[in-house]
């Protein structure tokens, strides 16, 4: 009970657990999902740094190993120790560690932990409790597990590629978002297979290893593209913006007056009703003209979806989404009950008062070491009880070494001093 | 003998419907969890009748239990029909509420209040329920009441707007990732709830959005403005399959030998992705081609050269993989030690990738209504000492009505009688 102390704790939904992350770029969002729900994480990261760190955008563009704005997001509420755990000592001085953890994560090349004389069978008989989670780009078994990966590598391998890209581009590639979204799917995974884990040691007592493979994560996660081939054996095609079809589907993006787009649906709407009401708000704009005919609201109502009038409307409400600014034609839209949207860059939901004021959902967090506070995406729910927060930004390298390694582990200044000058932390 | 299925004992009433809930209630199921799927003759799932989305399965049944969507995203549940509108319906319901530990829906906000289920009248029944609510938006805040389907979550997330060509319409996701991405958020906060209610008997109410589903996957694009004041909208975003952080090349899709088969009058385009982010890869990369004059240019002597002149880079790539199959780029380059991944279609996963089948990922399964076993894909998870395991097919419409009232509920058949009369089912 690390925070047994705390009389927070019992608001934190996992104040009880303490967490040792081994994971680099693949697997650092598991343990921020963790650390953000009250777990105390701790960072194991090598002298010179974990991995992302070197990875941009950088604060104020400067590439030092505590600027990295990948890793201030995916490592919230996490502590820092440095562990060159390659050397005797510093395996040692893990399975110290792991003496006291509830989950250790990590990402490290199937067998690499195992190498050095820490992997799951060594850990785990120390610690006959611990969770620990591998989280890697195939898998620990079968003929791939050793092939290398990236998050664009996963991505095309998984499937999300094949069902997304541009249908009106005829030599466009398939298209991956861009974010390290591949391996968040995994870590989203990760974290199932702990939580998971976690509660069946809250209920026998047992620990054990979870193995999770992004290229799996991946796998099921393209929605009709799998059971298209189970029950139909067929492919589907990429279109713009909208879903993978076995048949072409009219386009869904539509030019603003602001030069942004909307991503509409059902159009012209299927429903008299939202017809009748788009109608209404087309002729506020006076942009109705020649819609009003009984002939559109009678094959509306039978459920025509082709044909020259169908074309029609399509053209004009094609011309009345280009006549006004995006955020209007979304509001308006969803005001009739349309489920249209504004294709919005990730900053600028910053300005939308239903995600800032309503559900709180960015966070001021405060970096003392620039002086400064500043705005983070927030909580992937609201908990009722025990609410999502960023208690403290990423941690600095290194930052809690002394903490950790006196309080913690109980060595002097001296030990660590020894410890430092022969590069093992 | 068969691993113990760590959720054993945990029931959810279930009353999702459509992709988001199906799919966090599925993976509940895996894990063992008792899930019941309550459904109504005149209100069932409306994926029952997409037939054509994701598949027909062909046989004697009634077409709402031979939907293949339906199929894929409710394995392990148990079905029954019951009319929540009728006051003895809706005791039913509350019969199984208060012995049951999760509540979970997909509906618009305001549904469970109008039947009466608001989450204080679930507590009313059983006191240390936890409830899961999905939409678009959240119950909380001033647009609870707009409507979404994944494709407009991704475009207000920002998800869809970072994935794309640079200088082109973005091509964002080519289905509903962010149903799939708020079902695995729901399930992790799930897991952390019945976790805190080992720790402290405490259930509670969690509120999902699945825009922000998608929003906290963007944070590293959004601190970049908060800190840096740079928009993520800005030219040259996103990306496309290029990597911008870290800045490395080559990091693209290049296109391979066309397929025999004919989409849109040509071969289907074939694509394989390759990823190198450092000297040695590079140099085992040119290796692997043959070392062709071109890679001794100093133009790409170093990764700085080769972002400067990705462009031609790129294309000279593709020179030497166009006449490949994805594959066999793939093997040849990872062979080498480079990280190369054919883009995979539905079919490459199912029918030729030997990581997929030697880890068991794809399994078979009997479906419940017609005589025929269907191949479907499984949960991303492998487990040490507990399984996830597919126990059996999706629910015929109302199936399992009979076994959850009299063995869970312990009904007699005269109060089952008294309750159809009462218009319950």
């Amino acid at each position: 009970m690390v925070f047994a102390n705390n009389p927070q704790e019992q608001s934190l939904a996992l104040g009880d657990m303490l967490v040792l992350d081994l994971t680099d770029e693949k697997g650092m969002y598991m343990g921020k999902m963790l650390a953000d729900m009250g777990a105390r994480v701790i960072v194991v990261e090598p002298p010179e740094g974990h991995p992302a760190r070197a990875i941009g955008p950088f604060y104020q563009d400067d590439p030092n190993s505590n600027n990295s704005l990948l890793f201030w997001y995916n490592n919230t509420n996490k502590e820092s120790v440095t562990i060159d755990i390659t050397t005797t000592k510093g395996s040692e001085l893990l399975k110290d560690l792991v003496k006291r953890a509830d989950v250790v994560l990590e990402s490290y090349k199937p067998g690499y932990l195992d190498s050095l004389g820490i992997g799951y069978e060594v850990l785990s008989s120390i610690n006959p409790k611990l969770v620990m989670t591998s989280l890697t780009p195939f898998g620990q078994t079968g003929p791939y597990r050793d092939l290398n990966s990236s998050d664009l590598i996963n991505m095309a391998m998984g499937g999300p590629m094949a069902s997304s890209g541009y249908d009106h581009l005829s030599d466009a590639p398939p298209m991956r978002c861009d974010g390290w979204i591949g391996y968040a799917t995994g870590c989203n995974f990760g974290v199932i297979g702990t939580m998971t884990a976690v509660l069946h040691r809250d209920w026998t007592g047992k620990g054990q290893w979870v193995d999770v493979s992004i290229h799996e994560s991946l796998s099921c996660t393209t929605e009709a593209a799998m059971p298209n081939w189970f029950y139909d054996r067929k492919v589907p095609m990429r279109q713009t913006g909208r879903h993978h079809g076995l048949a072409p589907t009219p386009s869904s993006q539509f030019i603003t007056a602001d030069g942004k787009l909307i991503n509409g649906f059902d159009i012209p709407p299927r429903s008299l009703d939202r017809w009748n009401r788009l109608v209404e708000w087309m002729d506020e704009k006076e942009m109705a003209e020649g819609l009003k005919d009984d002939k559109y609201r009678d094959l509306i109502s039978q459920g025509v979806r082709q044909g020259p009038e169908m074309d029609f409307l399509r053209d004009k409400i094609t011309e009345f989404i280009a006549s006004q600014p995006a955020e209007e034609i979304y509001h308006g839209a969803q005001k009739i009950r349309l489920a249209w949207a504004v294709i919005r860059s990730p900053e600028e939901n910053l300005e939308d008062e239903h995600f800032t004021d309503d559900r709180d959902f960015f966070a001021r967090v405060e970096h003392s070491e620039h002086g400064k506070s500043f705005t983070y995406p927030g909580h992937p729910a609201i908990f009722s009880k025990t609410p999502w927060s960023i208690r403290r930004r990423a941690p600095l390298l290194g930052e809690d070494n002394d903490n950790i390694f006196k309080n913690m582990l109980g060595l002097t200044s001296e030990d660590i001093v020894i410890l430092r000058e022969s590069k093992v932390v | 003998m068969a691993k113990q299925l760590p959720l054993e004992g945990v029931r959810v009433v279930d009353f999702t419907h459509i992709v988001a809930g199906p799919q966090c209630t599925r993976i509940l199921a895996d894990l063992g969890a008792q899930v019941i799927k309550v459904e109504h003759s005149q209100a069932m799932d409306v994926v029952r009748s997409a037939g054509g989305a994701g598949g027909g399965i062909q046989g004697e049944a009634e077409p709402y239990n031979r939907s293949g969507m339906f199929e894929y995203f409710n394995r392990n549940k148990l079905g029954i029909n019951v009319n929540v509108l009728m006051p003895a319906g809706l005791d039913v319901i509350k019969k199984l509420i208060s012995v049951s530990d999760i509540v979970i829906e997909n509906f618009s906000s305001r549904v469970l209040e109008r039947w009466g289920l608001s989450y204080e009248e679930q507590c009313e029944v059983k006191s240390d329920i936890i409830y899961a609510s999905i939409t678009g938006f959240g119950h909380i805040g001033r647009y609870r009441d707009y409507s979404t389907w994944g494709p407009t979550a991704q475009a207000l997330s920002g998800l869809t707007y970072m994935s794309g060509l640079p200088g082109e319409r973005p091509a964002g996701w080519g289905y509903s990732f962010l149903d799939h991405t708020a079902g695995y958020n729901a399930a992790i906060a799930i897991l952390m709830a019945l976790h805190h209610k080992n720790r402290t008997g405490e259930g509670q109410w969690l509120d999902l959005s699945q825009v922000e589903s998608g929003m906290v996957l963007t944070g590293p694009a959004v601190l970049d403005y908060t800190t840096n004041g740079r928009p993520y909208r800005r030219e040259g975003n996103p990306p496309g399959n290029r990597s911008n952080n870290p800045k490395v090349a080559p990091h693209n899709t290049y296109r391979c030998a066309g397929e025999d088969e004919i989409v849109d009058g040509k071969p289907r385009q074939r694509w394989c992705a390759i990823s190198i982010f450092n000297e040695e890869e590079w140099e085992r990369f040119c290796v692997a081609i043959g070392s062709p004059e071109w890679t001794k240019d100093l133009k790409f002597a170093t990764n700085a050269d080769r972002v400067k002149n990705e462009d031609e880079l790129d294309k000279l790539i593709e020179s030497w993989t166009s006449d490949k199959m994805p594959h066999e780029v793939m093997y040849r380059l990872q062979n080498a030690g480079v990280a190369a991944g054919a883009v995979q279609t539905n079919e490459d996963k199912i029918v030729r990738d030997p990581q997929l089948r030697s880890r068991e990922f794809i399994q078979r399964i009997q479906h419940r209504s017609v005589d025929e076993i269907y191949e479907t894909d499984s949960l991303p998870i492998k487990f040490s000492e507990t399984e996830s395991r597919i126990r059996q097919g999706s629910p015929p419409l109302g199936a399992d009505a009979d076994y959850i009232l009299t063995e869970i509920l312990g009904m007699t058949a005269d109060e089952i009688a008294d309750l159809s009369e009462q218009a319950a089912f």
